[in-house]
């Protein structure tokens, strides 16, 4: 190759490589004030990916990506094995070094910061004994999330998860009396925040009020159905104002606490909610939509001929196949397995739909007719939906709970009651028999005035503990169980929720009867 | 700290491995002058063959006996002079990088920053190292024969073996005065970064419940990320709890009506403790029956066996070489217990446990001292040498309890259907404290090690490979000698997924580790060319050094003493391999046509 040649194959390899960095400066020119930079710069602004957009800047995070050469999915694999391993071999120490440098390494995955976290306060620290280390795992998490949140400002669901964990992980777990203690005793992870505040259902709420805060900004909540999502603060109320009972402050500050949480649950019903279905809904709404169906299928009956529905269900059954009309026939006592799985499918097809019995109304009604029909089916619709949403998130339960909560004599029965446990803890058992005996017959008056109450077990469960508190009392005191029980329905009802209950003791149950006797059930 | 294995005893490992290494060095000479021989025979014919064979042993002992110390002193400084011209201090100033950067890497909320630091600092030093050496090692002799510059050797009366040797030490000293200076600013950094103190929160001292002594309880300030509960006597002395792996001594000043408390730096931090390990573990299950493991809590990892509350379940530890002139205070027990609950119990206290000091031969036994398990942390307790036996008559430690210098611990578990879980390493003596300061410097001659091992098979590789092929070689020759346990489980099944092609097949076919391969004649084939591909890595990884036998890390930064049979192991096996690569190295170099 002569010198010539050389010189053309040079001048032909900066041709070549200017003519790449065309395409190249288009794709991936920085943005700048005056300009919108190339494609990618302008896709991440739309799709809000710049690294400023997501959150900090981090220089060790950006530090050790740049230091993996490109390996950086290599890298964290490497790290993830050696974090099980961790795991595996007890290790704590190497194992949370390694869930930092994974956090370094994919800082803006939010499932890394989720998963990773849920593993330190939920995996890690059930594996210490004391639970003094416990709470610190527990802690060590949720700081954890916390960091993640620096890089991922606007995320819903990490956000969310650690108000979440704040919540349920410290006022939930087996040791939640103490991490409570623990928690409101905590001036690092507390700061400067009143110890008044120091609950961790209401710090917890903060952090899953902010995360609303974002998802009002138009960010998609993601891996959480929306009214599961917008229910946790208010949960975290109820819950709340249940802890400030159960460990001993009643009176102005537990009534208006759970006033708060109904307000709180009447803020909810009253929020626009998306479904599945694509459809926004409001969770106060159900009864207007039931009213409307209601009337408007009133209106169909009006212009419904007689014989009509009639004639429709011989149609359909005509149309069953001979098994079939077989099940469908059999008086519903005497139906076979075959009969009962086949039943399915056969009220799918022997239900009647509004359309179908306005389609067939025909004259002057017949749009009238599809009008009403399509009203009340549209109805139905909604009123279903609301009710699976509201089915979800035990909302009849919870609105109930927080209208009766706050009354006088609520919560006057769950002080007396409540001494009374306390007296029975500390072996006062004159005292607490007066206490439970007075504390019963105020829930008797409770639930007279709101014997929807009784549909729930767990609000009967702690009322048959101590229920049994007061049997217990009385066979010490060798006072048999009054015959006509003044919460008689409440027994019935947890036998109904659970089966009959084993005795509490032997002799007990000799001299008293067992609740499930009391209850006039048999006994197992 | 966690002991999978017992390590070796110097005495024990020496002689064996000695004559393992002779035999070795006896075959590969012998191939070796057959090889020559009959290479010489294809080119020569059989009767000059001999004669050319013949001539190559002699001269190739003559070499290795002659060696001039001064010569190869003179080739080690070019070596060295070579290695700075190649600005082999810029691995230095990464080292320094690393260091100024580490804060920002590393967990400073970590609940044992001992660990870190050390594990960080000590795996920083070896990569670092290592690749320098394998940097300098590989790719200098090929350069030098590439530049000719190598002739400018060569034609001076040196000897082959004095190039080698030469090459190797001298790359050595550079590596050593490297990994000198790491060594110092690693400590200074480590104990810079640990070292801190706190103060007493005064607020917080109370009184404490249904105690008429006067002591007080509360809480120190916050240093380092945590802080220490502390409990302090009527005087106003006293200590911390253990967090962070370490407590602080409290000690009152009083002036006039002040008073003020002096925390002391932290104890049991940078800490080298020489442990007396049990000799043997066995245990008891709930009917006293005799075993060598307890039972499974089902743990994934088997390390540790369980014994069961409230029965018979015991674990007993037999300790040797028990006198009263190692222990003339007593026995300093130190003991950590893996506590696991069936259910979930009074979660403010711990789980009650027993110890009994029993005479392994009369079955003379002391009365039982109680404890509550301290999951995760080292309890440290002395036993008396004045005791009581069960009866509550007075014994003594050495006369009527330790056998013939043996002494057995008896451990038990007194909750009913709560469990202890141990491994032979978790109840020792603390015989005495070494210096942390050899002990780091003790872990820095592990690495010294590996890097004088990488050296020397680097300069071997590049005696008849292009330097980026020895680069390769040698890096190789780490990873595989890193992952020699690796490639031996794999070659006998022990790992899930199979060898090498039939885990690439399963990536292909996104095929689970678990799942059982197809029956077929396609399986057959690939499981066969994957006994055939791991019978050969066996072998040669068999050849290799395994490099994790020279990681100390453990032991420095659990705050256990390196035992001196581990490092002295450790030398001998880095030596042994010095001299094969060394001779492989010279003979290999004798076929290069430059050396002629």
């Amino acid at each position: 190759m002569n010198q010539r040649q050389r010189f053309i194959r040079k001048i032909v390899y900066a041709c070549v490589i200017a003519a790449m960095l065309l395409p190249l400066s288009w794709l991936s020119q920085p943005e700048t004030t005056e300009s919108k930079g190339g494609v990618l710069a302008q896709m991440r602004s739309e799709h809000q990916l710049s690294q400023a957009q997501l959150g900090e800047i981090d220089p060790a995070s950006e530090t050790i990506k740049l230091a993996t050469l490109g390996m950086r999915g290599v890298a964290a694999n490497i790290l993830w094995t050696k974090a099980n391993n961790y795991k595996k071999t007890e290790d704590w120490a190497g194992y949370s070094a390694a869930l930092e440098q994974i956090a370094k390494l994919q800082p803006n995955v939010v499932s890394v910061w989720i998963f990773l976290g849920w593993n330190l306060t939920h995996n890690v620290s059930v594996e210490f004994d004391d639970y003094r280390d416990r709470y610190y795992w527990v802690i060590k998490g949720i700081k954890y999330r916390q960091e993640g949140t620096k890089y991922n400002r606007d995320s819903p669901r990490l956000l969310s998860d650690i108000g979440w964990t704040i919540a349920q992980k410290i006022g939930r777990a087996d040791e939640h009396v103490q991490f409570r203690r623990l928690f409101r005793e905590d001036d690092d992870f507390n700061g400067s925040r009143p110890l008044a505040q120091r609950d961790n259902w209401l710090v917890g709420r903060e952090w899953l009020l902010t995360a609303e805060q974002v998802a009002a900004r138009g960010v998609a909540v993601r891996g959480e159905r929306p009214v599961l999502f917008y229910s946790h603060p208010v949960m975290c109320l109820v819950n709340y104002s249940e802890d400030l009972e159960e460990e001993g402050t009643f009176g102005e500050v537990a009534k208006n606490a759970w006033k708060k949480a109904a307000d709180a649950w009447s803020e909810l019903a009253n929020r626009d909610l998306p479904t599945l279905s694509n459809v926004f809904i409001r969770l106060s709404e159900k009864e207007q939509y039931d009213e409307k169906s209601a009337q408007a299928q009133a209106q169909l009956a009006r212009l419904t001929p007689a014989g009509l529905r009639e004639k429709l269900v011989e149609e359909k059954k005509a149309s069953l196949s001979e098994s079939e009309r077989e099940a469908y026939e059999a008086d519903p006592s005497q139906r076979t397995k075959e009969h009962d799985s086949l039943m399915y499918l056969v009220n799918d097809k022997m239900a009647i739909s509004h359309l179908e019995v306005a389609s067939r109304i025909t004259g002057s009604d017949h749009a009238a007719a599809l009008k009403a029909a399509e009203e009340a089916t549209n109805a139905d619709f909604m009123s279903n939906l609301i009710n699976i949403e509201r089915d979800i998130v035990y909302y009849d339960y919870w609105r109930l709970r927080c209208q009766i909560e706050p009354e006088d004599d609520t919560l006057e029965a769950r002080k007396l009651i409540y001494e009374g446990n306390q007296a029975y803890n500390a072996a006062q058992l004159v005292k607490s028999k007066e206490l439970y005996v007075e504390g019963l017959q105020k829930w008797r008056k409770v639930l007279d005035a709101h014997p929807a109450l009784l549909k729930d077990a767990s609000m009967t469960d702690p009322l048959v503990e101590s229920i049994n508190n007061y049997r217990s009392v009385l066979h010490q005191l060798d006072e048999t169980f009054p015959g006509p029980f003044v919460l008689q329905d409440v027994l019935d009802a947890d036998v109904a929720f659970h089966g009959p209950r084993l005795p509490i003791s032997q002799d007990s149950s000799a001299a008293d009867g067992t609740p499930a006797e009391a209850a006039g059930k048999p006994a197992p | 700290m966690v002991r999978e294995t017992d390590p070796p005893l110097f005495s024990q490992w020496l002689w064996p491995s000695v004559l393992y290494f002779l035999e070795a060095a006896a075959i590969l000479g012998l191939l070796t002058v057959v090889l020559s021989f009959l290479v010489a025979a294809f080119r020569y014919g059989p009767v000059a063959a001999g004669d050319v064979t013949y001539q190559a042993v002699r001269t190739s002992l003559r070499d290795l006996f002659s060696l001039s110390p001064r010569r190869i002193s003179a080739l080690a400084w070019l070596a060295v002079q070579e290695s700075l011209r190649r600005r082999v201090l810029v691995g230095f100033a990464v080292f320094l990088l690393i260091l100024l950067f580490a804060g920002w890497f590393l967990d400073a909320n970590s609940n044992d920053p001992a660990t870190l630091y050390l594990s960080f600092v000590l795996t920083a030093t070896t990569w670092l190292v290592l690749l320098m050496a394998l940097f300098l090692s590989a790719l200098s002799l090929p350069a030098d024969i590439k530049n000719h510059t190598i002739y400018t050797i060569v034609t001076k009366p040196v000897r082959l073996g004095e190039i080698v040797l030469g090459r190797i030490l001298g790359f050595a000293v550079i590596g050593t005065l490297m990994l000198g200076i790491m060594g110092l600013f690693s400590y200074i950094f480590v104990a810079r970064v640990l070292n801190h103190t706190h103060e007493v929160d005064v607020a917080s001292l109370k009184n404490v419940p249904n105690d008429s002594s006067g002591s007080r309880a509360g809480r120190t300030t916050l240093a380092q990320n945590h802080r220490h509960q502390v409990t302090l006597d009527a005087k106003g002395n006293g200590s911390t709890d253990i967090a962070q792996g370490h407590y602080h001594n409290v000690t009152a000043s009083t002036d006039g009506d002040k008073v003020t408390y002096d925390v002391g730096p932290p104890q049991d931090l940078l800490t080298a403790r020489v442990p007396e390990f049990a000799t043997a573990l066995r245990f008891k299950d709930r009917s006293g029956k005799g075993g060598d493991r307890g039972i499974s809590v089902g743990n994934e990892w088997k390390y540790r066996s369980y014994i069961e509350g409230a029965t018979l379940a015991a674990a007993i530890f037999t300790f040797s070489d028990i006198t009263p002139e190692r222990y003339p205070n007593g026995l300093p027990i130190e003991m950590t217990i893996r506590v696991f609950r069936s259910y979930k119990g009074d979660v403010e206290k711990g789980i009650l446990g027993s110890l009994v000091l029993k005479n392994p031969k009369t079955g003379r036994a002391s009365q039982i001292e109680t404890f509550r398990a301290k999951d995760f942390y080292i309890d440290h307790r002395d036993i008396p040498r004045t005791l009581t036996d069960p009866t509550g008559k007075t014994i003594d430690l050495f006369d009527d309890l330790v056998a013939d210098g043996q002494l057995e611990i008896e451990l038990q578990c007194l909750d009913d259907s709560q469990y202890f879980g141990v491994a032979k390493p978790d109840i020792y003596l603390r015989a005495r404290d070494a210096s942390f300061t050899m002990n780091f410097a003790k872990s820095y001659l592990a690495i010294w090690v590996q890097m004088l091992l990488v050296t020397g098979f680097g300069v071997m590789f590049s005696t008849f490979l292009s330097g980026a092929v020895a680069m390769m070689a040698t890096l190789a020759t780490i990873v595989m000698g890193f992952f020699k346990q690796f490639v031996v489980d794999v070659a006998q099944g022990a790992v899930q997924g199979g060898g090498p092609i039939e885990s690439f097949v399963r990536i292909v076919k996104k095929q689970n580790v678990t799942t059982q391969m197809e029956p077929g004649l396609s399986t057959d084939v690939i499981q066969a060319g994957d006994r055939v591909f791991m019978w050969f890595m066996t072998h040669v990884t068999g050849l290799l050094p395994d490099f994790r036998q020279f990681d100390n890390v453990d032991y420095v930064a659990h705050g256990f003493d390196i035992p001196p049979d581990v490092v002295l192991v450790q030398v001998f096996t880095a030596l042994g391999y010095i001299a094969a690569v060394f001779a492989i190295g010279y003979l290999f170099l004798r076929t290069r046509e430059v050396a002629r």
